[in-house]
């Protein structure tokens, strides 16, 4: 392979990964910006959409679990916000840290003893299926569809937080929730529908995930982690820094990989220890 | 006086342990002292400096995997390994600490968490020194100095958990309440008033890392000859988060509540498992009903409940504290 | 009455009552002393909870039949479960419980082979024997050997051989490897590393992926960029499933033909057609042709609705083992079953199976199966393309290396 397919077909295997990165990224830092939880049930979140879509898309097909998936996945976090989360908006960071972490194991183990241990398929829509001729080789079309549904989401959610007025409110409650409060706006609401979409967004990511590395009870342990790092490197509470820290981890990890894949394992950490100890708050953070 | 009382109590339940409990059972205290000393020094960062460190596994694993090299490579008695591998921890938890305080809040967790996971990450693949992922093996409990062969037994080494456990509790107490301890306080109530006041608090958050560190890492030291293995799972983060939590089941701030914390978790883990394959499941709704129910922890339970007559002089924040 | 701690009497007993429901679960009634104890501390949850799950199922079919027959000598059989979610601090811990609490001297189903080589040292300090129905490592039956550990299942290099013989009359040329970055990734791709070498194959180069990798395109183009025309996976779990299905996004089968030294029938359920065209070394064949498996699927069929995978038939070959050791032994005593189980030989699930005296492995032939559709099933399953002697795959006494 030349130089030039070469980069061309790493770049876009990059893209595709940081669209995946992104799904799980940008609802941890929305949920983040808006009420300082950091939510350690995120990648469970995640992996039940990748089960629910499972057990969708035999029911009716792909695009039908695409669709249905996210939506359940986003009133399960609701509720869970709703029922607990909500009583504990004045106490510290460690209550939220406790009831996130326990939620996660219950969650992780409902999800076991409602679909089993073992891991389960998910095609890939027919029309994604297949292949496409990338510079000579044989390219996935699903893993194009991926980077470019992951940059049409990316579009829309930021048009829907800079043009509507749902998501002025958002990022005026993720700045200051007492005066948006005093405006008579009903901050618990907005909260609660944060929450809901942050997990719906991470339902969209296990879905899509699923084609590629089966629904599994070990999807949520890795993907977590790796929700954190990207989020943190791009700062916490900022939407294009999710964006920016998906791809960065995204081209880092594949290329690294490539070239050292000794150090696979450890790019991840170096990347964020490199910007925290640049940039403490993040490339695009508020807080120091 | 009333907590000596309690302590000398508590002494004295644990040094007779050995006679009531059967030999597997005293193998799960065993483990329950070692992981105490663990979440008792997560409490001095987290608890007295609301320095929140995803990353303590790293001391654990640090020390267990310096104390086990030690014991394996060179003739050095258990007694001599045991707190050279927690001095080396905390003379490196120097550099790590400074670092890590560059960042606060959000950023200094996941520096923290970045350091365990590369330490995890080099001991994952520097085979020749740490065994890789099969990690090191076969540790002994080497006898000395002088022959003194007392703490090598089954026995004998429960006593020594105890003593290290208690020593360190009495001297984290009394670095507690001590002007360093006051300091501490002052960074975790408020630190832009306590630095206004003169105080570089930088340094104070890297002392408090530093020890810390030192005594997470003696828990590893003493978990390497207690099992007789070190591997790589004593670095990974689940472990980090493990600790976390019993440092806030057992009451934040108060050195003793993640002492309990750690001993509730791994009993309740090990009950739990014995009976049935969702103990996960249980064991989560068990943590929300702490954080609903329990607000402060055990001990902080345990305190109001037992301590109705007596007045508290110190207000401590536990996992309620208002905002 | 208040105490000078502020304490009521009623408080204290209520205290007391609390330690008091806290150590009984220590204080189990202890049962009549008759039954015949099985400890098996699997892995039931956790990355590998499903071969746990496996070894369960085998397990608890097996006793439920054996029970059915009258038990072992006449004594029924009582099976101790306990989840160690893959941990071998826990495994440790529980099996030292079950030899304290429960009297137990058998163990067998110890799932990850880190576990199996925590708890193997302290057999001689239980006095118990373990006979794994699982663990391949090679190190259990080489520098890691003890008296009280015997192995019923293939072993690791086994496997390997079993390809590797298979491999020296295959058309395939040149040889890449990607393994798992962990002791059994690194050491199966180098026993396949030196076995192409002693075929004057050509291999051309090998790659490591972290544990957990979900993205292996980086992976695949290194496969593709090396010219091989077969390619060596030493993968498992989530890994491994993740690997199959993305290979076969980028048709790298049509390519270069996929080999691995062991599958479970968890693999092609998981990522379908993708399987199609893999060929491994298989531990346990349900396809095995002869009249104690076909009788053993039927067994299984009606108890589970499925046919029985790669682990399920080996956790069942080691209790047969356990039962026609007992037989010879005429008892349950460590030394006597050591003694017995030594020089056992069965004819059962997967054929003629002898146990080696010299260091504890038992001697079965390695089969070589590829995966493709069949009628009447939803996922591709294996069909067993070449058998080998068991002499010719098992490696020189406690050795993991194999002479020429």
């Amino acid at each position: 392979m030349s130089i030039p397919a070469f980069l061309v077909t790493e770049s876009v295997n990059a893209l595709s990964q940081a669209a995946l990165l992104f799904f799980l990224g940008v609802g941890l830092t929305l949920i983040f910006g808006i009420m300082r939880i950091v939510n350690f049930a995120h990648g469970t979140f995640y992996m039940l959409g990748a089960f629910i879509g499972y057990s969708a898309a035999r029911l009716g097909g792909f695009w039908f679990a695409l669709a249905v998936a996210p939506i359940a996945v986003g009133i399960a976090g609701m509720l869970f916000e709703l029922g607990l989360l909500r009583r504990l908006y004045r106490r510290d960071e460690s209550a939220f840290l406790m009831v996130t972490f326990g939620m996660a194991l219950v969650l992780t183990d409902l999800i076991r003893l409602g679909w089993g241990p073992e891991a389960l398929q998910v095609e890939p829509p027919g029309a994604f299926s297949g292949v496409v001729m990338l510079m000579g080789e044989p390219f996935p079309t699903y893993r194009l569809f991926l980077a470019v549904s992951g940059g049409v989401v990316a579009l829309v959610i930021w048009q829907f937080l800079e043009r509507t007025r749902f998501g002025l409110l958002i990022r005026a409650t993720s700045q200051n929730a007492e005066m948006v409060h005093a405006l008579g706006v009903d901050v618990n609401l907005v909260r609660s529908a944060v929450f809901g979409i942050g997990c719906g967004l991470a339902g969209v990511g296990g879905v899509l995930a699923a084609p590629l590395v089966t629904a599994s009870i070990g999807m949520a342990a890795t993907m977590i982690i790796d929700a954190f790092v990207i989020v943190i490197i791009g700062g916490m509470g900022s939407f294009p820094g999710s964006l920016l820290g998906a791809v960065l981890v995204a081209f880092v990890q594949v290329f690294g990989e490539y070239y050292l894949p000794d150090l696979a394992l450890a790019f991840m950490y170096l990347v964020m220890l490199l910007v925290l100890v640049v940039r403490p708050g993040g490339l695009l953070g508020r807080e120091a | 006086m009333r907590n000596l009382y309690a302590l000398a109590v508590a002494g004295i339940l644990l040094a007779l342990a050995p006679l009531a409990l059967p030999t597997y059972g005293m193998t799960l205290l065993t483990e329950a002292l070692i992981l105490g000393l663990l979440a008792m020094s997560l409490d001095l960062m987290v608890g007295y400096t609301r320095l929140i460190s995803f990353g303590h596994a790293a001391a654990y694993g640090f020390g267990a995997y310096a104390c086990g090299w030690l014991l394996l490579h060179t003739s050095l008695p258990m007694l001599a390994a045991i707190p050279i591998a927690a001095a080396m921890a905390g003379l490196i938890a120097i550099g790590v600490g400074w670092v890590c305080t560059q960042a606060s809040g959000v950023s200094f967790s996941m520096l923290t968490l970045a350091f365990a996971q590369l330490l995890y990450a080099v001991a994952y693949k520097w085979t020749s020194v740490t065994g890789g992922s099969d990690g090191l093996a076969g540790i002994p409990r080497r006898p000395g100095p002088f022959g003194l062969h007392l703490f090598a037994t089954r026995d004998g080494f429960y006593y020594l958990v105890l003593a290290v456990l208690l020593a360190a509790f009495l001297f984290c107490r009394a670095l507690v309440s001590s002007p360093f301890g006051a300091v501490l306080r002052g960074v975790r109530e408020n630190e832009a008033k306590t630095r206004a006041l003169g105080y570089n608090t930088r340094l104070y958050k890297i002392a408090v890392v530093a020890v810390s560190y030192g005594f997470g890492a003696l828990a590893g030291a003493l978990y390497a000859p207690f099992a007789g293995f070190a591997n790589t799972e004593l670095l990974f983060w689940l472990l980090s988060g493990q600790v976390l939590i019993m440092v806030i089941v057992g009451g934040t701030g108060t050195l003793v509540g993640p002492i309990l914390g750690a001993g509730f978790f791994l009993v309740v883990q090990h009950q739990l498992s014995n009976y049935t394959e969702a103990w996960a499941l249980f064991f989560g709704l068990i943590f929300i009903a702490f954080v609903i129910l329990a607000p402060e922890g055990i001990w902080g339970f345990i305190r109001t409940r037992f301590r109705r007559a007596a007045p508290e002089t110190e207000y401590r924040r536990g996992v309620a504290g208002a905002r | 009455m208040r105490t000078r701690l502020g304490l009521t009497r009623r408080d204290i007993v209520k205290v007391g009552v609390a330690a008091g429901a806290l150590t009984v679960p220590w204080a189990r009634r202890a049962a009549a002393a008759e039954p015949i104890k099985i400890g098996a501390p699997l892995a039931l949850t956790g990355p590998l909870g499903s071969v746990g799950q496996q070894l369960k199922r085998g397990c608890e079919l097996w006793v439920k039949v054996q029970n059915a027959k009258g038990g072992l000598l006449g004594r029924p059989i009582q099976l101790l479960v306990e989840d160690t979610g893959g941990n071998p601090a826990d495994a440790v811990r529980k099996a030292q419980e079950m030899v304290e609490r429960d009297r137990c001297n058998i163990f067998t189903g110890i799932t990850l082979s880190s576990e199996a080589l925590a708890v193997v040292p302290k057999l001689d300090e239980w006095n118990a024997i373990f006979i794994s129905s699982d663990n391949g490592d090679g190190r259990l039956t080489a520098e890691s050997f003890v008296p009280n550990f015997f192995r019923s299942n293939q072993s690791a290099p086994m496997g390997a051989r079993a390809v590797s013989l298979f491999l020296r009359s295959a058309p395939y040329k040149n040889f890449y490897a990607i393994g798992m970055d962990y002791a059994w990734g690194r050491n199966s791709v180098a026993v396949f590393e030196s076995e192409m070498k002693q075929a004057k194959k050509n291999f051309v180069g090998s790659v490591f992926s972290p544990i957990g990798t979900k993205d292996f395109s980086t992976y695949i183009t290194k496969i593709r960029q090396s010219g091989a025309d077969a390619c060596y996976v030493t993968m498992a779990g989530d890994d491994y499933n993740a690997f199959l299905a993305q290979a076969a996004q980028y048709q790298l089968p049509e390519k270069v033909q996929l080999l691995s030294e062991v599958i479970d029938l968890t693999v092609p359920r998981a990522v379908g057609d993708a399987a199609v065209g893999l060929i491994s070394s298989m531990r346990y064949c349900f396809r095995l042709d002869n009249p104690k498996n076909k009788e053993f699927v039927e067994i299984w069929k009606k108890e589970y609705n499925a046919v029985p995978d790669n682990n399920e038939g080996e956790q069942w070959q080691a209790l047969q083992f356990l039962a026609a050791a007992a037989e010879k032994a005429k008892g349950f005593d460590t030394a006597a079953l050591r003694g017995a189980l030594e020089t056992t030989a069965i004819d059962d699930i997967k054929g003629h199976v002898a146990m080696r005296k010299c260091d504890h492995q038992a001697v079965q032939d390695g089969i070589v199966v590829k995966l493709g559709k069949a009628e009447g099933y939803p996922f591709p399953v294996p069909e067993i393309i070449a058998t080998f002697p068991g002499d010719k795959i098992a490696p020189p006494c406690n050795k993991m290396t194999y002479a020429d």
